[in-house]
């Protein structure tokens, strides 16, 4: 058992032994009840205060190349590249503020900073004065396994009459004039949460005679739940249901109108519907209806719309732009990717030919760059190195290409073996959609295809031909 | 065909405790019961992170209870436990809910090994949160050896311009400075009971 209770005289202030080490900078084992095992053991004694500087300095980095933070958070902090897709948010923005009821679909690769772009969109309009900007990840509210018809539009009253009712006071007036039984609110909620209502079920039987003075009662009442928007669905998907939601839509749609303020949405999280044509039965008729209530749309979309036979151009016919995040070319002349890792401040760790190795092994996927740069540098301070070695780098990006290698069968090498050599790669087919959905194959434009260099590095070598 | 790198929980922690808030992390059980395995890290951690730790499962978690449980509260240390069990539709169901999982507190997922397949298959989102940060679970490391254990008396030693017996005399006296390498020192002499 971990010594958890026992006093410590000599520290008064803690009550475990991890607490006496930790306080001090250190890292203890807990050992079963043999004895202890202190980590430091294979290091020799250094000042505490040597060792909490080392720390502070490697813990500062971390912060800076954190992949799964909030992309909020990095923003703010000063850390992103604001141009790194040529000021992609830009143009999002500025096309869906020209054009109301505009719809932009932002297709990339997991990983490519999508979210970071609409983020980046969001603070543009905001900027802007007379836009009310709502950025709305469906993924995070719903269950995107089960989402239906409506969801969307669903997500978007509840934002909207959120926000307005947040951080517009002087709306409120017109939004109290909405609430109540019957009115926009309760309309809105019913088609989000779902209701219950009383409903006539005709019986199978004519009435008893004793019953015939009563007409109604060749049958009775039963109360059904109608099922929500937001909640798994179970009734089959009538256009008719999203239209319904149109009147109350409209209605606070004009009391942003009252206030100066024109709404857009922006829907994040759709690209986890990895397969496209389920994409496209969720989000056609809601997008129907948003154009219809001229509410600009940018939404993001898999990669995989954009390839496979056939739904690629369903999307595109759909949508008045498609703008494609390609990763982002390994190119040390123009310094894209080392721009990010500079931004972040990457050079208090990483040092000579690091930097560069870090690029090539992320094959331009900024979430692998962010990544393979922390956890090199995880690594380094484990190692109890001082900065990033090349060894450190070759030991994560081991570890990242074991990742991408796993469950790839026979056929699936052979293609990567055949993209290698040729360099080319057949986008109808679904298997090899299925290596760019999982980032084994990265797309740097419509005709340039390679495989992820992580994977590359781990995956066996062809066999060589028998004579 | 390469293999992921082991490392014993300790190790593990320590990832976690420099990657700091929202850090994700996979571990492959390695043989043995992974349920008694996962409870360990569990408590592993518990103790060297000093914060909560839970270990909640993902076999037939509904969206709201797991986004519930991942945000009630958001700052302790989750293990998500995939059983072997695990089926390629609820694979999926975890990666489109990533957005909804996402939290301040480290998330650890333990899965079986053969199950990194369809981690990168059929969640490639989380998967790529979780990025290279993907480990055995390796063996703890043993205890030090009787010459080990004296290479490391005699540089502490030689550190401080201490004998053990001065060192035994201060903590007794309690008058031993407040420095981790004096409990480290006591401990190896087997006087842990003077800390």
């Amino acid at each position: 058992m971990p010594l958890r209770s026992r006093a410590w005289p000599c520290f008064p202030q803690c009550s475990t032994v991890q607490q006496v080490v930790r306080s001090e900078g250190a890292f203890v084992l807990p050992d079963h009840g043999r004895g202890l095992i202190l980590k430091s053991m294979s290091s020799p004694p250094s000042t505490t205060e040597v060792k909490l500087q080392r720390r502070e300095r490697f813990r500062a980095y971390m912060q800076a190349f954190n992949p799964t933070a909030p992309p909020q958070d990095a923003i703010e902090a000063g850390l992103v590249c604001e141009d790194l897709h040529g000021s992609l948010f830009q143009n999002l923005a500025g096309r869906a503020d020209l054009e109301p009821g505009s719809q932009q679909l932002l297709v990339g690769g997991v990983g490519s900073g999508k979210t970071t772009e609409l983020i980046l969109a969001v603070r543009w309009l905001q900027e802007q004065g007379h836009v009310l900007p709502l950025y709305i990840d469906i993924s995070a509210e719903t269950d995107l396994s089960s989402l239906n018809s409506g969801a969307l539009l669903a997500s978007f009253g509840l934002g909207l009459t959120r926000r307005l009712w947040e951080d517009f006071p002087t709306l409120r007036q017109g939004m109290e004039a909405l609430q109540g039984p019957g009115k926009a609110y309760g309309s809105l909620k019913e088609f989000a949460y779902g209701t219950r209502q009383r409903v006539w079920v005709p019986g199978d039987e004519p009435p008893e005679p004793e019953d015939e003075e009563d007409e109604d009662s060749w049958g009775y009442y039963e109360v059904v739940g109608i099922p929500g928007k937001l909640n798994p669905p179970a009734l089959p998907v009538l256009s008719r249901d999203v239209q319904e939601i149109r009147g109350p839509l409209e209605q606070f749609l004009a009391v942003a109108k009252d206030g100066q303020k024109e709404v857009m949405v922006i829907f994040d999280g759709l690209d986890r519907l990895l397969d496209p044509t389920k994409f496209w039965s969720v989000a056609s008729q809601d997008l129907r209806l948003f154009r219809e209530l001229k509410v600009s749309v940018v939404s993001t979309a898999p990669l995989s719309v954009l390839f496979g036979a056939g739904v690629g151009q369903s999307v595109s016919d759909h949508f008045d732009r498609v703008h494609h995040m390609p990763v982002v070319a390994v190119d040390p002349k123009r310094g894209l990717l080392q721009s990010v890792l500079e931004k972040r401040h990457g050079y208090e760790l990483l040092r000579g030919f690091t930097p560069d190795s870090v690029c090539e092994y992320s094959g331009g996927v900024l979430r692998d760059l962010i990544s393979l740069a922390r956890d090199a540098a995880v690594e380094a301070y484990i190692a109890g190195h001082d900065s990033v070695t090349s060894q450190d780098i070759e030991n994560v990006a081991q570890q990242l290409g074991t990742g991408y290698l796993r469950g790839l069968g026979p056929e699936d090498i052979k293609i990567l073996l055949h993209l290698e050599k040729s360099k080319s790669f057949d986008v109808s087919q679904a298997a090899n959609v299925e290596l760019l959905v999982t980032r084994r194959v990265l797309e740097y434009s419509s005709t340039d295809f390679r495989v992820h260099p992580a994977l590359l590095s781990v995956m066996p070598s062809p066999e060589p031909k028998s004579a | 065909m390469p293999d992921f790198s082991s490392q014993p929980f300790v190790e593990i922690a320590q990832r976690l405790e420099v990657q700091g808030a929202h850090s994700w992390l996979a571990i492959l059980s390695s043989g043995g019961d992974p349920t008694a395995a996962c409870d360990d890290l569990g408590t592993e951690l518990e103790s060297l992170l000093q914060m909560p730790v839970r270990v909640v499962s993902l076999k037939s978690s509904s969206f709201d209870r797991l986004r519930e449980q991942l945000h009630q509260p958001e700052d302790d240390t989750v293990i998500l436990f995939a059983s072997a069990d695990l089926e390629a539709g609820e694979w999926s169901s975890l990666d489109t809910m990533r957005s909804a999982l996402e939290r301040t507190g480290p998330i650890v997922l333990w899965i079986a090994p053969d199950a990194v397949a369809q981690l990168t298959q059929l969640a490639p989102n989380i998967r790529s949160f979780i990025g290279s940060s993907i480990f055995l679970a390796g063996p703890e490391p043993g205890i030090m050896s009787d010459k080990e254990r004296e290479n490391r008396l005699e540089e502490l030693r030689q550190h401080y311009q201490l004998s053990d017996q001065e060192i035994v005399r201060r903590a007794k006296a309690k008058e031993l400075p407040p420095e981790p390498h004096f409990v480290e020192w006591l401990v190896l002499l087997g006087r842990g009971d003077l800390v």
